[in-house]
């Protein structure tokens, strides 16, 4: 952590409001697009991005002084996504299950893949089963490594590993026109 | 393809989904964080609400105090400035 960072925390963590602002405006574009690309809606994910730093203000008194402010916050939005996930999950489930529901895709969503290739890969992302997907978008997208992910999400190394290794493996398959 | 190449190509073509919010979008999402933090808390409001509350109490309770007191005073005595003088089996009382 640098010290300009360490000197906005302390500087927060005594009260001070407009410090935060810059700690904020330094993250939020990330935590905006770890957020998007878990829960997959720009609508719920700009909620989320609020919702995070608003949880990590409140407790920041309890913020260990030297430690980055990066993988509290990316940590925080993670787990606040995939409650978000799972309370989608609980309603489907107790929704009829009549009508197929259409997937939580917005404008944005679409605006923001740009090109051909891009937009197969997402929609090959978009078949995985939830968590590989979850944790793939993180690697591929968001470039975090293994240990960063399992840190963000709360599960194992190991199984971030398994996850990838298994998305890898459908991801070459439907992706093998493109990179044979 | 080996597997570190198809995962290298993959991750340069994924980049392209990156969400990118538009500069509008992050100074919304700022201005309502600054908002919601420089908002009170219910606790913060009570304090502000029973802080005057508490003082005036006390100053009533402070007063109260002091007047009880200076009754108790006035009643045991302690007012009375006359001198008694016993002299040859008689007494007298000076200065009342």
């Amino acid at each position: 952590m640098d010290s300009d960072e360490r000197a906005l925390i302390e500087r927060v963590q005594s009260g001070d409001t407009s410090a935060y602002d810059a700690l904020v405006s330094h993250y939020l574009r990330k935590v905006v697009s770890i957020a998007w690309n878990i829960v997959r809606n720009a609508h719920d994910a700009e909620d989320l991005a609020q919702e995070a730093f608003v949880k990590a203000y409140q407790s920041i008194g309890r913020f260990r002084s030297g430690e980055p402010f990066g993988p509290w916050i990316y940590r925080i939005v993670t787990n606040l996504s995939l409650d978000l996930l799972k309370h989608r999950r609980r309603v489907r489930h107790e929704e009829i299950s009549e009508q197929e529901q259409a997937p939580r895709r917005d404008e944005a969503h679409v605006a923001a893949i740009s090109g051909e290739i891009a937009q197969r890969i997402d929609e090959a992302l978009a078949e995985l089963p939830e968590m590989q997907q979850v944790v793939a978008r993180l690697n591929l997208i968001e470039q975090f490594e293994h240990r960063e992910i399992a840190a963000m999400t709360g599960i194992s190394e190991g199984t971030v590993r398994s996850h990838l290794s298994l998305a890898r493996t459908k991801l070459k398959e439907k992706l093998a026109d493109l990179y044979d | 393809m080996t597997d570190d190449r198809f995962i290298e190509r993959l991750r340069n073509d994924a980049a392209a989904l990156r969400y990118e919010p538009a500069p509008a979008t992050l100074t919304r999402i700022r201005a309502r964080i600054q908002e919601r933090i420089s908002r009170p808390t219910v606790a913060q409001l009570l304090a502000a609400w029973f802080r005057p509350l508490a003082a005036t109490l006390a100053a009533v309770a402070v007063a109260a105090a002091i007047a009880v007191a200076s009754l108790d005073t006035s009643e045991n005595g302690f007012g009375d400035t006359s001198v008694e003088i016993v002299m040859a089996g008689d007494s007298y009382r000076v200065g009342e």
